[in-house]
């Protein structure tokens, strides 16, 4: 389903993730642990192709993705989804446009399907005609996740999505987006620091120790 | 295309620049053994005074407004921003009519009681003080929006940690507002730079004074424009102190924060009304009150239809300049391909963006000599003066409008382009948004506090603009600020207070709209 | 593409406007156009006038003489202006060498305005003629203790002199006429003695000189006569007379309005004919009640209050000097602090 091959991510001169290779199956989800620093974050804004590096190669669904360091389909065409540490909703929309952003295209009575769909899934029903700014850091971020699952991602990429919620939440809110991500069969990989996170949340967990990837 | 638009803009300042090909030694040397040193020095003078004056003042009534209760507080964090509408030499011919040694003020004081009189013309203290009345308003603006914006947290953990209301302004209030003072105080400075209607009643010499002069007196546009350039020079070290004071920090965050205010105890809140409520006295109230007196006497002698013409250009000028700049500066402030591009690219912008340091009739000037060169090199080439079809159109003046008030429209909107984060640009990439969605869709609606907010300065100003308009409008486009000049250039006072107060009048609506718009966005965000 | 597209369309709209709006402009051509450094309110009347009298229109714009001046050399043979009207000599002169009037010499105009207030060449005629003098306080001031304009330097009058900012055009032409008289070196000690007799920082206008000394900051002044008619027409009791200045000696200093038929006048015909009406003597007593100056044509009965003044010599020094002595004076004057 999805392939990384031979991925080096450079700071500042310095190689700090040398030789990624990475292959998940549908389904599969994946947690890449690592300090800050270690490219693990890097990695992750390569296969969504927001960043450039100078080798590595992705494989998608069988469509090649990048090439040696060079992307061959933008961000846009990659039918990646993300969800960032601060979730990044539009302040100026309701959550109901927030997450018909990226099913645009489809006819409304379907985007409003889904829209329900998703909010059912993420238990939040009731409230779509709400800002982002009256929702709570928790409930924000399942909305966000939502967002990135409405056009029904092969690859979801979220990066240190609790980092930012206290502890019980954070606890709760784990469980419940495996639930989601096993649910909708979705294909993802988390980016954190939390070995717990990691454990409860993934199938496969990686660490990155002196450059390089090492699968448990 | 970017980099062309802000080349475009820039014309003007560009055209002022070229003037050192053509070098003046004699006029030069006339200037440096006489007049350059003592006009330096009172235009810093000036300058200093007015920025700290604008400063404290600004920073004060705004921390007052926003963070201490007391009476009408409501009502005069409103009324604080009416002078703007006011153009500063209206406000300079009352304040002279009222406090200068023949005013009512001097008068009641020497016979009422027995003080001697004072040439308040004499020194600095007394225009300074003018042009702090005027130009509070751009610090206090940008600061108010700034404390209002502030992360609550941090001022609650600082009244936690046993901070006074004194601590909290001078620890945390004011250090996170530095960026909008910092911009309130740019813009104050780079129109007390350019003003010429002030210090001509004051009769208070400044670089200014040089540059007419070299126009007027010795009729050398080239040295005119020369001495000029070096005010666009100034500005744009105003503009590296301003990003420097800004640094990394955001220009506000995208929330407001429900802040509790101060309760101060006992009779010192009333104080504070009284405070307060003298600023707006002595930069609206009483202003207006004389012009009204003037105007009352005078109405039946200057009003004719010819007004109703003077309102409806007035007004469509200011409509139209106000969205032409904005729409500019939108484009030029969009996050992303500019923002990235090249040291010339983002030079442009800069360049674009000098103008308002600029005297209108030097900018003026400088934009008829561009067009005339580009003629000139058409004509080289075996093309046609475009001369004929663009003096004396509407088209200049618009231009010359966008030029000079680029400054305010782009800082106002670059400031709310500046807190998108690329986190959305990303998301919204991701999502499969194109660059056109993105603008649509995400910029265009994040940055709309500061798109209004621009379009509307820009309108107060092109409304009260003068000598660009006086120079470059077409037949038929006279505006109030033009009649309120021409009757007070004669010393009719009375009669130019009938447009001055139509001026204000109109002023105070934009200023409403903005109200209304202020406070629809604090609600939305 | 994209935002490309969006901002060359709004710019593609507005030159398609643009093109309109000048094709508007260019429409009429039965009327004569003006350029005029003279306020609207002092205009308008005349010009309304001369459309009942005539049927030609008038279309005028109003402007700073020197703005005017750079916008007419810029537009050059594509000006829309057949007229330029401006105050003062110097002006008058400074577009005559620029090469921007052509000459007019008709016999209506040689008849009706003397020979010393037109331009040798025929490129300007005057048409209104202002005299600056002393005006001085009933109060504190006897007659007898005025002569000259060079009186006025000496320490007699320490602190008790205001002045009009020498920024201002009047001041230029009349310093201009004091180094004429008495040379550049003694011309210059005048000056640093009215800036040492000064009693308070020179005033933007005329009519604050007036006010300052009604007021009591100081004892006399130097005014352009018709402010002092506008003063004493609302306040006949102020206690502030004229006093004819250089009676014994070069006369009082005088200037003009003037107008000029510009080098590239589409009307040329319509021009001459509103320069003609103009020195007319409808035209003439018109403009001596609008704002109490003295008409250029000799013939005409002086306004009521202006006549109460009584008759007075004038100087004689050829107007076109105030244009050739401009950038000396202004000179001196900065040299020796005159703000």
């Amino acid at each position: 389903m999805l392939a990384v091959d031979n991925l080096s991510i450079i700071y500042n001169n310095n190689k700090v993730l040398d030789g990624f290779n990475l292959t998940l199956e549908q389904g599969e989800i994946f947690a890449l642990l690592g300090d800050s620093g270690s490219g693990k974050s890097s990695a992750l804004r390569f296969i969504a192709g927001l960043d450039s590096t100078d080798s590595g190669s992705i494989q998608l669904d069988g469509q090649q993705l990048s090439n040696h360091g060079k992307h061959q389909v933008s961000p846009e065409a990659r039918g990646i989804g993300m969800v960032f540490q601060d979730y990044a909703l539009f302040p100026h929309m309701t959550v109901e446009k927030n997450i018909a952003f990226g099913i645009s295209k489809q006819p409304r009575i379907k985007q409003k399907k889904r829209i329900k769909e998703l909010l059912t899934l993420i238990g939040l029903e009731g409230i779509e005609r709400k800002y982002p700014h009256q929702l709570s850091g928790g409930e924000q971020q399942r909305v966000a996740l939502a967002r990135a699952l409405a056009p029904s991602p092969k690859l979801l990429l979220l990066d240190e999505p609790f980092s930012s919620l206290d502890k019980n939440h954070r606890v709760q809110l784990v469980a419940q987006v495996r639930d989601i991500l096993k649910q909708t069969n979705t294909t993802s990989i988390l980016v954190t620091h939390n070995v717990s996170e990691a454990n409860t949340l993934a199938d496969k967990v990686g660490k990155i120790l002196n450059k390089r990837l090492t699968i448990k | 295309m970017m980099g062309l638009l802000a080349l475009v803009v820039a014309m003007p300042i560009i055209a002022v620049m070229l003037s050192w090909l053509l070098p003046e030694h004699e006029l030069w040397t006339h200037f440096s053994e006489n007049l350059l040193s003592s006009l330096i020095g009172s235009t810093a003078i000036l300058l200093l005074g007015v920025g700290i004056g604008v400063t404290l003042l600004g920073t004060v009534l705004a921390y007052l407004v926003v963070m201490v209760e007391f009476p009408g507080r409501k009502w005069l964090e409103w009324a604080l921003f009416l002078p703007f509408a006011i153009p500063a030499y209206v406000l300079a011919f009352v304040y002279l009519g009222v406090f200068d040694y023949s005013g009512y003020a001097q008068v009641w004081m020497r016979e009422a009681l027995g003080l001697p009189g004072f040439d308040i013309r004499a020194g600095s203290w007394a225009i300074i003080l003018t042009f702090v009345l005027v130009f509070y308003p751009y610090v206090y603006m940008m600061t108010r929006a700034s404390f209002k914006r502030q992360k609550i947290n941090l001022i609650e953990a600082g009244k936690l940690l046993g901070a006074g209301p004194f601590k909290v302004f001078f620890k945390i209030s004011l250090p996170l507002a530095r960026p909008a003072v910092a911009a309130g105080l740019l813009v104050t400075l780079m129109e007390t730079l350019a003003d010429f209607g002030v210090v001509s009643l004051f009769n208070y010499d400044t670089f200014t004074t040089a540059i007419y002069s070299a126009w007027g007196d010795f009729r050398s546009i080239e040295v005119a424009a020369q001495l000029a350039s070096l005010l666009v020079l100034v500005a744009f070290f105003l503009i590296y102190f301003e990003k420097r004071a800004r640094g990394q920090a955001k220009y506000y965050s995208a929330n407001v924060s429900n802040i509790r205010p101060y309760h101060p105890k006992g009779s010192v809140g009333w104080l504070i009304t009284l405070f307060v409520f003298g600023i707006f006295m002595l930069s609206f109230a009483m202003p207006m009150l004389q012009l009204s007196i003037w105007a009352w006497g005078a109405f039946a002698d200057e009003w004719s239809d010819n007004y109703i013409d003077l309102l409806i250009s007035t007004s469509s000028l200011t409509i139209i300049a106000a969205m032409i700049t904005v729409i500019i500066a939108t484009t030029l402030a969009l996050p992303g391909r500019c923002k990235r591009g090249s040291i010339w690219l983002k030079g442009m912008v800069r360049l674009a963006t000098l103008g308002y340091a600029l005297p209108g009739s030097v900018m003026a000037v400088g934009l008829l000599y561009g067009i005339n060169q580009i003629s000139v090199v058409n004509v080289y080439f075996g093309g046609e003066s475009i001369n004929h079809i663009i003096y004396g159109s509407i088209f200049l003046l618009l231009f010359a409008y966008v030029s000079r008030f680029m400054a305010i429209a782009y800082s106002s909107i670059d400031a709310s382009a500046q807190q998108i984060k690329p986190v959305f640009t990303q998301t919204a990439r991701l999502l499969g948004a194109s660059r056109m969605r993105l603008i649509w869709q995400v910029y265009l609606p994040m940055m709309m506090p500061g798109i209004l907010a621009g379009g509307l300065l820009v309108a107060v100003d092109v409304m009260k603009e003068l000598p660009a308009t006086y120079l470059l409008r077409p037949f038929g486009w006279d505006t109030l600020a033009i009649q309120t000049f021409e009757l007070s250039a004669e010393g009719l006072f009375e009669r130019a207070a009938v447009p001055a107060l139509m001026m204000v009048a109109f002023g105070a609506l934009i200023m409403m709209v903005f109200r209304y718009l202020d406070k629809k966005s604090y609600k939305a965000s | 593409m994209n935002n490309k597209t969006w901002v060359s369309s709004v710019i593609m709209l507005s030159v398609v406007w643009v093109s309109s709006m000048s094709a508007v402009q260019a429409a009429s051509d039965e009327s004569v156009t003006v350029y005029s450094s003279r306020e609207e309110h002092l205009i308008k009347p005349l010009f309304q006038a001369f459309t009942q009298d005539t049927g030609v229109k008038v279309k005028y714009l109003t402007g700073q003489d020197g703005s005017l001046i750079e916008r007419l050399k810029l537009e050059g043979v594509n000006t829309p202006a057949d007229m330029f009207m401006t105050v003062d000599a110097g002006n008058l002169w400074y577009a005559g060498s620029q090469d921007l009037f052509q000459s007019v010499k008709t016999d209506t105009i040689k008849n009706n305005i003397p020979a010393h207030l037109r331009d040798p060449q025929g490129l300007w005629t005057g048409l209104s003629v202002r005299a600056r003098t002393i005006v001085y306080s009933t109060d504190r001031v006897k007659p007898s203790e005025l002569s000259t304009y060079a009186d006025l330097a000496l320490p007699k009058w320490k602190n008790r002199l205001c002045l009009r900012t020498s920024k201002k055009i009047y001041t230029k032409s009349l310093t201009a006429s004091v180094i004429y008289n008495q040379g550049k070196d003694k011309a210059g000690d005048i000056i640093s003695g009215w800036v040492n007799n000064l009693a308070a920082t020179p005033n933007a206008k005329d009519s604050h000189v007036m006010n300052a000394i009604l007021a009591g900051q100081c004892d006399v002044g130097l005014v352009n006569t018709y402010y002092y008619g506008r003063l004493i027409e609302k306040n006949p009791d102020s206690a502030l007379k004229l006093f004819w200045a250089n009676q014994k000696t070069t006369g009082v200093h005088v200037n003009i309005s003037g107008a000029g038929v510009t080098k590239h006048a589409s009307n040329v015909a319509g021009a001459i004919r509103l320069l003609e009406w103009l020195s007319s003597d409808k035209a003439q007593a018109i403009y001596g009640a609008l704002n109490k100056e003295y008409p250029a044509n000799p013939n005409i009965a002086l306004d009521e209050v202006v006549s109460a003044w009584g008759l007075f010599k004038q100087d004689k020094m050829n107007l076109s000097q105030a244009g050739v002595l401009q950038a000396e004076a202004v000179k001196l004057m900065q040299i020796k602090g005159y703000r």
